[in-house]
């Protein structure tokens, strides 16, 4: 397994080799000027090749790569075009607030997504089954901005005594409840559209580990329901939703981008809502790197979890 | 395990219930707050202003840099005006008054600017201000690399301390607009201490940096901005009363507008400087609420490429394009939904050069639009209309302007594109037909349009050239009174707009501000900035 794990981090060189390349050519094919979009109202020749110099714009792209990535391998990510804050203090005094929404949402659509996704499978073609399925179908057409801004009107108009403010953060070490009296929200917001999708596989694993031979013996020997449901097929059918949350996880940075935008939650994702348009390439590269190696990571760790998980899947060695 | 869903299934219909009928007809879902009277009368000029409290504003977008030197977003500045004091400001109704500089002469051949300083003002880190403090600024903002300030301050040669409090600034040629300058980022004075300690970093952490009404003690990025009152502020009420009256103010960013508004109508958030056009209503409407506005410097307008081998390369399309839109119709119809003040020209009603009587083509008229497109012989005129995309009161303002064009057979294609790629597109003067993008507006009439029709000027996307018109606006710069301005800036405002047009200019923003009932002393201000030192709140 050791090697296993090790053989798998020395692959995602390459891959972030590759995806550095990527988003440093991307970027910079969007149209758009970045001199002239730091520049705004007051754009003179002069300034405008002053900032392309200072921004580096001015050398060959080959150029301009070998001397971000040389920073980069050092850790050093640059500085925002605008701000001019180096991009890892950027990005780290923001994972905190992304990380906390993130995991919130994740823990409220899988916890939902068990639980509810249980029901329906089991009360297969039931009313309850038809109700989750309808509501799911909401939870995945929803986008995320509309339903956020639904969520702020119900709790400021509605809803009586404005539990949850209509957005902003404070952070968890100044004061834990209105910390989470703020969180709620933009998480729920978060967790519908990944809601929808783990609860489907929950119940569609679900009905497949229910038509397995072994559910039918576990019964067969007169083994009471609930054990059945949670002991044998739930364990089995985790796996496939394992799946999907790994990867949820490693999502968590640009499925906020929106959500933190709305409620003027100030994360990662909203750093980069802000940065794309105005073509700070800086931040938009780091951003990206970042999420594409937490990315890899995740998939990794859901990896390594598949054999805790189910014994019957080994790694073995690279031939295989 | 039931309670999950049904839970879900009320969020569903309860939501839609919200959509259905929450925007469309605010008042009367809203719950009254704790903070909110609700008697707009209770409000009264007599009331005595009371000292304390803490008053949250938001704005509409993060800043990006709180040095004036660097600075270059609108937004920037509404934090500026909190904790930085500039030489000298603007009343609420646009004229020039002493602040920083108690006051100044001007010679003869107006090319020397004499300032006297005000003695008791120290900078927010202790320091004093003096003339070295002024010096040191001036040099700073027009001789660093990188400054943004450094082309509006191209006039400026040399700038001398005569005495600790007497500063002279010596421009190259006379430059009327100059004072007007000194209003804004230009003429902000910052702490030399804090800005060599900060380095890199004082873009974003100023902190002690100015010598203003509020001290920025705390900034996080992308949440919130705190100012704690400077007791020892220099500036007095007209009534004597020592200022600021608050005790704290904090800034918000939130970009999104219903957002913004749901935050004012929770009492999350005192005030805000930006409202959407379909809000003001709503919010007029609203007895917890107060909603003010006077007219702006800003403009909107259409910006055509005169550049050979485009369409616009033939001027009388152009004017036929400012004939065919009913200006009154934009205003009131279109996304602005009449907040703001119909524009033929870029001389704002706050201007001194105002001309009330210029209204060149009173209503729209396609008929005559018509008429000079067939003068030209060419064919039925039509063109590409680049609007911002993701913006959809700017589409809706795109789509009643095509369709009043349309009347005069003139065909606009709107096509949508990033606001960067717009004006990248049009820096290179490579934008085939129009383009739709505004101006945030100077406190001087020359700010509003010098840079954008004087020949090679920077802002000068329709690639316009007019010597008539370079040698007016020139004169004006030249020129020692207001009278002799205004009649030159008038003249040259005929020919760029009706005789040889550069652009169509349409409509003039207003400068908003929405409080709640709590709120009292803050005004709105032409230069859509919030002044909250005279801000207080009532119990």
């Amino acid at each position: 397994m050791t090697q296993y794990i090790l053989r798998r981090l020395l692959l995602m060189i390459p891959v972030a080799f590759l995806v550095t390349v990527g988003i440093f050519v991307l970027v910079r094919l969007a149209p758009g000027d970045p001199v002239l979009a730091y520049l705004g109202e007051e754009k003179d020749p002069v300034s405008i090749a002053a900032v392309r110099r200072e921004f580096g714009l001015d050398q060959p792209l080959p150029v301009q790569y070998v001397a971000w990535l040389s920073h980069a391998l050092r850790g050093d990510l640059g500085r925002s075009f605008h701000t001019k804050q180096p991009v890892i203090e950027a990005i780290t005094e923001r994972l905190p607030a992304t990380f906390e929404l993130g995991a919130a949402a994740i823990l409220i659509s899988v916890t939902l997504a068990l639980l509810v996704g249980t029901l329906s499978a089991v009360k297969r073609n039931s009313a309850v089954d038809l109700l989750t399925s309808s509501v799911t179908l909401m939870g995945v057409s929803f986008p995320n901005f509309f339903l956020a801004l639904l969520l702020i009107l119900l709790f400021s108009y509605v809803v009586p005594g404005r539990i949850f403010p209509p957005g902003g953060y404070v952070p968890l070490t100044q004061d834990v409840a209105d910390n989470l009296r703020r969180l709620v929200l933009p998480a729920v917001t978060l967790a519908t559209a990944s809601l929808a999708v783990n609860l489907r596989q929950v119940r569609s694993s679900l009905i497949d580990a229910f038509g397995q031979d072994y559910i039918r013996t576990a019964r067969a020997k007169g083994l009471a329901e609930r054990p059945v449901i949670f002991r044998h097929a739930l364990k089995n059918a985790l796996i496939p939703v394992v799946t999907i949350i790994g990867i949820q996880t490693g999502a968590i940075i640009e499925g906020a981008f929106i959500t933190e935008t709305i409620f003027f939650w100030p994360g990662v994702g909203r750093l980069a809502v802000q940065a794309i348009p105005s073509g700070d390439y800086p931040i938009v590269q780091g951003v990206v790197l970042v999420s594409a190696l937490s990315f890899m990571l995740s998939t990794l760790v859901v990896d390594v979890l598949y054999a805790f998980l189910d014994p019957r899947i080994s790694y073995g060695s690279a031939r295989s | 395990m039931t309670v999950p869903s049904r839970v879900l299934a009320l969020i569903g219909p309860l939501a839609l219930l919200v959509a259905a009928c929450g925007p469309a007809a605010p008042s009367g879902g809203v719950a009254p707050t704790a903070g909110a009277t609700g008697a707009p009368a209770a409000a009264t000029a007599a009331d005595k202003p009371l000292r304390g409290g803490t008053l949250t504003f938001s704005i509409n977008a993060d800043i990006t840099d709180m040095d004036p030197m660097r600075s270059r977003l609108f937004v920037d500045r509404n934090l500026m005006y909190q904790m930085y004091d500039s030489l000298v400001r603007i009343d609420a109704k646009g004229q020039i008054i002493p602040w920083l500089a108690e006051k100044w002469t001007v010679s003869d051949d107006g090319k020397t600017y004499t300032f006297s300083l005000r003695k008791d003002v120290k900078f927010h880190d202790g320091s004093p201000f003096d003339a070295e403090a002024v010096k040191f600024n001036l040099d700073r903002a027009s001789k660093t690399e990188g400054s943004a300030r450094r082309g509006e301050l191209t006039p400026v040669d040399s700038v001398s301390v005569v005495d600790a409090s007497t500063v002279k600034v010596a421009l190259k040629s006379p430059f009327a607009p100059f004072l007007s300058l000194l209003v804004d980022r230009a003429g902000m004075m910052v702490s030399r201490k804090v800005v060599e300690a900060a380095g890199a970093d004082f873009t974003r952490k100023a902190f002690k940096a100015g010598t203003g009404p509020f001290i920025l003690t705390e900034a996080v990025k992308d949440s919130h901005y705190t100012f704690e009152k400077n007791a020892d502020w220099w500036y007095k009420a007209p009534n004597g009363d020592k200022l600021p009256y608050l005790d704290k103010v904090v800034v918000k960013p939130i970009s999104d507008g219903d957002v913004r508004l749901t935050n004012i109508r929770t009492g999350q958030v005192h005030a805000t400087n930006t409202i959407t056009g379909k809000d003001v209503p709503v919010v007029k409407a609203d007895p917890t609420l107060l909603y003010k506005e006077i007219g702006a410097y800003s403009w909107d307008s259409l910006i055509p490429n005169r550049t050979k081998g485009f369409v616009f390369e033939e001027p009388r399309y152009i004017k036929a394009v400012s004939m065919a839109i009913d200006r009154q119709e934009i205003l009131e119809k279109g996304p602005a939904q009449g907040v703001g003040v119909v524009a033929w020209g870029p001389i704002a009603p706050s201007h001194f050069a105002f001309d009330a009587g210029f209204k060149p083509f009173a209503k729209g008229d396609p008929a005559g639009a018509k008429k000079l497109v067939t003068d030209v012989g060419k064919g039925p005129l039509k063109f590409e209309l680049l609007v911002s995309s993701g913006n959809a009161a700017t589409l809706q303002l795109a789509q009643l302007i095509q369709s009043q064009l349309a009347k005069a057979d003139i065909t606009a294609d709107i096509k949508t594109m990033l606001f960067n790629d717009i004006v990248t597109l049009q820096g290179q003067k490579k934008h085939p037909g129009m383009t739709l993008i505004g101006w945030s507006g100077r406190i001087d009439p020359d700010g509003n349009f010098y840079d954008h029709v004087r020949t090679g000027g920077p802002n000068n996307d329709s690639a316009y050239s007019n010597t008539q018109v370079d040698d007016l606006l020139d004169q004006q710069r030249a020129a020692t009174t207001e009278a002799k301005r205004t009649e030159l800036l008038r003249k040259a405002q005929q020919i760029f707009v009706v005789d040889d047009p550069a652009r169509v200019w349409f409509s003039f923003g207003v400068a908003q501000l929405l409080m709640t009932r709590e709120v009292q002393g803050v005004e709105p201000y032409p230069d859509q900035l919030p002044r909250l030192h005279t801000g207080w709140l009532k119990k």
